[in-house]
């Protein structure tokens, strides 16, 4: 599902200037249309991560930044870890 | 399932509100499913904390929970979906960083070639077509029709039969196939539709053929009969002096054609006589002079 800034923040939970701190961080990257700014579900449950690390542990914004940097590397290495998989399981084409 | 929110979190229940909050920090730090993407147990198990912590970090809860008010198990807390749900699915995705395996794909080694040939294949690549197989009767596939097929997945697709299909002929549902990876759109469902054969009804090309009966009155005397197509009865005449073998053309009765229009149904007519034998048939045939010189192996008649 692709919602607008105002339906993310709805679904989300997050305060506006909350939002504006995230994208100034690029810990969110929406699609950038001639509408604006498209959120999707990815978007909501990775900002409910950020909350949970923020509110949840107590984790600082440097702290956010540095596992959101760990956590998108590991899910880089995750992605190419399946396609092998896939590769040597021959189900790719 | 009411586990005592003290155990799940490890504290004593005498323990401080910072004691508390800092044991589920410590555990959700552990066991947040986003930090353990590959953990399918991790969900469950976090679950398990998040709601001690919810019941137990809330002052209010806590005395209600101590006063017996209210039990463990109404801490449960609602299904959601985490990050690690979505992260891996889709590979145009911008957070993805490649960093943390890049320098191994640096080299010209095997390995190497390997991990850029299966990048490159899954990037954006378009979803499989998927092949499916159905069959309908033969008047729909001159009529055409919306049909709902039944997916092996317990899924339901509609085919929009076009009229005039003929026989093994393929249907293309566009992106109704397995979805596709990164910008790759989704594949098409390929349906091989088999036209189930009628006991009236034969196709040839976009004409098609029925064997009609018809009593020796109508033959001899001609008249008027109703036949069958498949849009339904028509009123068809049958001329005078017809014969076992005589072909009436309906136009248009056909299978519809490609380009407009509509083929013809062929009115195949025999002649039946009655199945039990008729004593006045009998004498009229006995005194018919002409009826016994003819003899339609001679040539004449076939």
């Amino acid at each position: 599902m692709i919602m607008n800034r105002q339906e993310f923040l709805i679904a989300s939970g997050v305060r506006v200037q909350t939002l504006e701190s995230w994208l100034e961080q690029e810990w969110l990257i929406p699609e950038r249309t001639v509408a604006g700014m498209t959120f999707t579900e990815g978007d909501v449950a990775r900002a409910r991560f950020i909350q949970d690390l923020a509110a949840g542990m107590g984790v600082n914004d440097e702290g956010i930044d540095v596992v959101l940097h760990l956590v998108d590397q590991l899910h880089g290495m995750r992605r190419v870890l399946a396609r092998l998989h896939d590769e040597v399981s021959g189900d790719a084409t | 399932m009411a586990t005592n929110p003290y155990d799940v979190l490890g504290v004593s229940s005498s323990a401080s509100a910072a004691d508390i909050q800092k044991a589920y920090r410590k555990l959700a730090k552990k066991l947040h499913p986003d930090l353990n993407p590959g953990d399918k147990k991790a969900e469950e198990k976090f679950k398990e904390v998040a709601g001690a912590y919810d019941l137990l970090g809330d002052a209010e809860k806590r005395k209600r929970f101590d006063n017996g008010e209210i039990d463990g198990s109404g801490a449960e807390q609602p299904q959601h979906h985490y990050y690690r749900d979505f992260a891996g699915a889709d590979d145009g995705h911008p957070y993805s960083s490649g960093a943390g395996f890049a320098d191994f794909m640096d080299g010209e080694d095997p390995f190497a070639e390997l991990l850029k040939r299966s990048q490159r294949a899954r990037a954006n690549r378009r979803g499989a077509d998927l092949h499916y197989r159905f069959a309908i009767d033969f008047v729909d596939s001159i009529t055409g029709g919306n049909k709902r097929i039944s997916l092996p997945d317990g899924g339901t697709l509609d085919v929009k039969i076009p009229p005039g299909l003929v026989d093994g002929q393929v249907l293309r549902l566009k992106g109704k196939g397995a979805p596709g990876t990164g910008k790759g759109g989704p594949g098409d469902a390929l349906i091989d539709v088999e036209v189930l054969p009628d006991r009236r009804f034969t196709r040839d090309g976009d004409n098609i053929s029925l064997e009609f009966p018809i009593s020796l009155c109508e033959a001899v005397l001609g008249g008027r009969v109703r036949v069958p197509t498949p849009t339904g009865e028509v009123t068809m005449s049958v001329p005078k002096g017809s014969n076992t073998g005589t072909t009436l053309r309906l136009r248009g009765k056909g299978a519809p054609r490609h380009g407009g229009g509509s083929g013809d149904e062929l009115v195949k007519l025999k002649i039946v006589l009655p199945n039990s034998p008729d004593p006045e048939l009998e004498a009229f045939v006995s005194g018919w002079g002409k009826g016994k010189e003819f003899n339609p192996r001679e040539g004449g008649a076939s």
